[in-house]
């Protein structure tokens, strides 16, 4: 159990304090209600550059590293398709200098042109390193609209192309910060050994004063409902031809969602699982297999993936993978095997809450979905699932229309 | 009325507890360390075999790690797969060039099962023929994954060259696989797991008795106390580029031979190194990344091993500024050398690095890690008191004069894939 206390200010901003009194550590968490999903078809990728702006300084703090260094602590911060997520740790008795970054450029940001250019140029060599030269990086830059016809999830948080970043402009960072940059849109988490009223007065001081402004309404691109099965080849200098199955799995605050997490640990099971067994062990068909959930927001997708093997055909793949399928949509997942699984879960989750950081994170993005408190109500709901609703749900996600197939093959000679 | 142009007074951090794990002895030389009052259900034990790429052939040691839970004469890799995932274990083994470790992670009331199950399967293991296929295949393909990185291949590079002709320079190439046999993994886990346990780390809240039975049984893999082959390294520096007419960007990679924590200098070395490239606003971050934007990222690092250390930067470049990067690289340790450090930004690293310290040494997992750090060289937890104290007191003349005595340009390997 994860005990939390909420209060907002009159700004409209939600602060969320978790006390942790074995640690010396604060940890500061804001989650900005922001990703790849709210950028524009012909300007995407900005978000994420948008991150980087933020650690170049803000109105009245030049650099906000430094500072934060010199409290002896340290920062950085993830983008998505659904959000984006600052975080500072740094010794307890130092919070106000986290506080006071953070706030400043909640504030408004220095807005440099320097800063725009060389941030330029740092994300375009992290698309490079990450997406273009790595074998395989491209995949989900080709899976997104072959899977997304519609939805802003047919872009990859880095962008559709590098000449969007390119063609980023001071006005558009301008425009995006003052857009989703601002107090209701945002979600604070603290966490360390504070009393209620300390974190509550501080908080205030630092961001009481942050101009309110209105939460604008999310309205995107429905995807429409998928009435065929697609299909993709693409060509590339890789090792071994790979497949990537995507079926479209219900959004996150959606009961199903479990289901499709739950059913993705038991066919993707290191070692153990079906797949692994009869695709590895059995056929010697595929050197690797994996199955996984997206965990988006919106509509997500269920992942299934792997290598095949030289001189093994997607032919033969296919087959194979449609039978594993046939296999979960009409027989029950035993009694046993259902107990392994949840109780996997259990040790994950009590691991992964030992993190502070973690918590931070957990309870924002909850708080996000709704209520932070979710994070304690989780675990039952996995606890709860029966093999019945696993089949059920198996028959609904996996029906032919609702996927597609990306092949990427091996070139010839390569 | 908050004035935001003036930051908050700091509090500096004057000291840190660090606390020790209880220690007992399996046999004499071979230490079980206990951590417990852990405040939630986890639990851990990490088992360090003398089964590193160092004390034979990378190759046996990779494969033979990736196949103790491969069967045993009555159980399948598989069934003992899920006795693991019945009492919701998870298994990891990781093999450096000197140690392979095991670690089982699991909530505190089924860690026990979980190590009988392992402790069977790894006294009884076969290496069936059909794994040891299986692994091969497997590996293979994930290598020529790698091999298509640039940061791999550079990675690889400079481990051959740093360390040429001493067994720390050894890589597994794809042509290793056709060589293995399988009597010759039996023979590795024989020698080197079945008595090659040189330590144990556990962690979590059970009984005594648990871990006293835990304990016993660790003597059946107990061999001799940890001893690394001892070598000397030419110290040679090289500067290769290997052209690769694919590659969108270069990787890099400079580095020398340097020592460990049991070196006078090592602290005074870490903190210049930090300045150097070990933290977001270093000087070579700053530089080449935050200044000239030819970088996602760059930094410097100390690795340690039991007989020595070593230096390397690393980064990944646009291709076409490859040669300034270098160039820049080079700029940075000459500034180092010639120019006192100011006095705000040594400062700054200097509580940024207390500050990382006590966050390294919150909870009982990081505690363990902090000491097992120290266990490592036969040193004591002292060593952290004294590493806040030489931090506290460092002066930029010592760190100019760290620069100077230990990062000579001309000392250092240069390699570039790309």
């Amino acid at each position: 159990m994860i005990h939390f206390e909420r209060f907002k200010l009159d700004n409209g901003l939600t602060v969320l304090f978790h006390k942790e009194a074995s640690t010396p550590m604060a940890v500061v968490n804001l989650l900005y209600d922001v990703g790849a999903r709210d950028e524009s078809e012909e300007k995407t990728g900005f978000a994420h550059l948008f991150e980087h702006l933020m650690f170049g300084g803000s109105v009245n703090i030049p650099d906000f590293d430094g500072p934060l260094q010199a409290a002896g602590g340290e920062s950085n911060a993830f983008t998505s398709n659904d959000i984006t997520n600052y975080y500072d740790v740094l010794p307890a008795h130092n919070l106000d200098t986290a506080l006071w970054l953070e706030s400043d450029r909640m504030l408004s940001l220095a807005f440099t042109d320097k800063s725009l250019e060389v941030q330029r140029n740092v994300v375009i060599e992290e698309f490079k390193q990450r997406y273009l030269n790595q074998p395989y990086g491209d995949v989900w830059l080709e899976l997104r609209p072959l899977a997304y016809t519609k939805h802003p999830y047919k872009w990859a948080t880095i962008g559709k192309e590098i000449k969007h970043i390119e063609d980023a402009k001071m006005s558009d960072v301008k425009a995006f910060f003052k857009k989703h940059y601002h107090p209701s849109n945002c979600i604070l988490c603290v966490i360390g050994n504070f009393e209620l009223d300390y974190v509550k007065e501080r908080v205030d001081h630092f961001f009481g004063s942050i101009p309110k402004a209105k939460k604008s309404a999310r309205i995107l691109p429905l995807e429409p409902a998928q009435d065929r099965f697609k299909s993709k080849t693409i060509v590339r200098n890789v090792p071994a031809d790979a497949f990537y199955y995507a079926f479209k799995m219900p959004e996150r605050k959606n009961p199903g969602y479990y289901l499709a997490d739950l059913l993705s640990d038991i066919m993707g099971r290191e070692k153990v699982s079906k797949m692994y067994v009869d695709l590895i062990k059995k056929q010697k068909l595929v050197s690797e297999i994996n199955a996984y959930i997206t965990g988006s927001m919106d509509e997500g997708l269920f992942i299934i993936t792997g290598k095949l093997n030289e001189g093994k055909s997607f032919a033969d793949l296919d087959k194979e993978i449609w039978k594993i399928i046939a296999h979960y949509k009409t027989t029950l997942i035993s009694k046993k095997e259902l107990e392994q699984i949840k109780i996997k879960l259990r040790t994950a989750r009590a691991f992964q809450d030992q993190g502070l950081l973690n918590r931070a994170m957990n309870l924002s993005f909850f708080e996000l979905l709704g209520d932070a408190n979710g994070i304690n109500q989780e675990q039952e709901i996995y606890q709860s699932i029966q093999a019945e609703d696993l089949r059920t749900f198996a028959n609904e996600m996996f029906a032919k229309k609702n996927g597609v197939l990306l092949k990427v093959k091996k070139k010839k000679n390569a | 009325m908050l004035n935001r142009q003036v930051a908050p007074k700091l509090t500096p951090i004057k000291s840190i507890e660090f606390t020790v794990p209880e220690t007992f002895e399996i046999q004499a030389g071979i230490p079980l360390y206990w951590k417990n009052n852990i405040a939630n259900e986890t639990a851990k034990i990490e088992l360090h075999f003398n089964a590193g790429t160092t004390i034979e052939t990378p190759i046996l040691a990779s494969l033979t790690a990736g196949l103790l839970i491969s069967g045993t004469k009555t159980k399948s890799a598989i069934q003992i797969h899920h006795a693991l995932d019945a009492v919701g274990a998870y298994y990891d083994v990781s093999v450096s060039q000197e140690q392979a470790v095991v670690t089982l992670y699991a909530l505190n009331s089924y860690l026990k099962q979980a190590f009988d199950i392992f402790h069977e399967a790894l006294t009884a293991a076969i290496f069936p023929e059909k794994e040891v296929q299986e692994i091969c295949n497997e590996r293979q393909e994930k290598l020529k994954v790698q091999m298509q990185k640039v940061n791999v291949l550079a990675q690889r590079k400079i481990q051959q060259v740093l360390f040429e002709e001493t067994p720390y320079s050894q890589v597994i190439s794809q042509g290793d696989y056709a060589t293995v046999k399988r009597t010759d993994l039996i023979a590795f886990h024989q020698k080197h797991y079945l008595k090659g346990l040189s330590k144990v780390f556990l962690v979590g809240d059970f009984s005594k008795d648990v871990m006293l039975d835990i304990k016993t049984a660790c003597a059946d893999f107990v061999g001799k106390a940890f001893q690394p082959v001892n070598c000397t390294f030419s110290g040679k520096a090289h500067v290769v580029h290997q052209e690769k007419s694919d590659a969108l960007q270069t990787a890099i990679r400079i580095g020398k031979i340097m020592f460990n924590k049991t070196h006078p200098d090592f602290i005074s070395f870490s903190v210049m190194n930090t300045i150097l490239g070990d933290y977001f606003g270093s000087r070579l971050m700053s530089n080449i990344r935050e200044d000239k934007g030819y970088t996602y990222g760059i930094g410097s690092y100390m690795m340690e091993n039991t007989h020595f250390g070593y230096f390397m930067i690393a980064t990944e470049v646009a291709k076409e500024v490859r040669e300034a990067t270098i160039q820049e690289v080079k700029n940075e340790l000459e500034r180092l050398q010639t120019e006192l450090v100011p006095a705000e930004e040594l400062e700054l690293v200097k509580s940024y690095l207390l500050g990382q310290l006590l966050k390294a040494a919150d909870g009982p997992y990081a505690m363990l890690d902090l000491f097992s750090g120290v266990e490592l060289h036969g040193m004591d937890i002292s060593f952290y008191n004294k590493y806040i104290q030489k931090v506290q007191e460092i002066t930029a003349e010592e760190i100019r004069e760290m620069a100077c005595k230990h990062l000579d340009w001309k000392s250092l390997s240069i390699i570039s894939v790309g």
